[in-house]
């Protein structure tokens, strides 16, 4: 089967409930979806790297974003940011929480490693993204 | 030297993800992770000598 016929094939199957089960578990947790499939390398593999991404960037003093714009800031432009640290779920939503990593802190943005932190912090949120599109292709059978 | 070492910890972790997802069998996979981990390097070292010639 040529890969157009094979694509047309695949987009023909409808999308297995549980795919989107496993796609929301592993935006929830980083590593979850390809655990409850029993992939555990690459849950270990692409989990860890997006836990250790996120732990290192908060390490480093960087700044995760909401829609509480900073004085002389536009609420728009915090949107991209936002979603991308969005991407890490629960780690997301429980420092947001606890009021962890959200402060507009001069002191903390001073820091040498401030903005390594930030870019941390945003890597491991779209890192996280990808971690769940793999994990929902493959338990909708898309690719092993 | 703090500086080179925050970027091979940001280019391991964004090339374990890319390598893990990126192809169908695991020598493949290990292979494209490497591509990428260096790609991210030598990118990363020029930009930096292109940068630091720049006022």
């Amino acid at each position: 089967m040529v890969k157009t016929e094979r694509i047309d094939a695949e987009a023909d199957e409808p999308t297995p409930s549980s795919a989107w089960l496993i796609g929301t578990a592993a935006w929830f947790i980083p590593g979850l979806g390809h655990a409850l499939l029993k992939k555990w390398p690459r849950a270990l593999l692409m989990g860890g790297a997006v836990w250790l991404c996120f732990f290192i960037g908060l390490n480093m003093g960087g700044h995760m974003f909401d829609l509480n714009a900073a004085e002389g800031s536009s609420q728009l432009l915090q949107v991209p940011p936002m979603i991308a640290n969005l991407g890490t779920g629960a780690l997301y939503i429980i420092s947001w929480l606890l009021g962890y990593g959200f402060a507009d802190d001069p002191a903390q943005a001073a820091r040498a490693t401030y903005e390594y932190g930030n870019t941390f912090l945003l890597i491991a949120g779209l890192l996280n993204y990808l971690t769940m599109l793999d994990a929902f292709d493959v338990a909708a059978g898309r690719k092993s | 030297m703090r500086h080179f070492l925050v970027m091979t910890l940001f280019a391991a972790l964004a090339s374990i993800v890319f390598g893990a997802m990126g192809k169908d069998t695991t020598r493949e996979r290990w292979l494209y992770g490497v591509k990428v981990f260096a790609e991210f390097m030598v990118i990363g070292l020029v930009l930096s000598w292109v940068l630091y010639f720049i006022p």
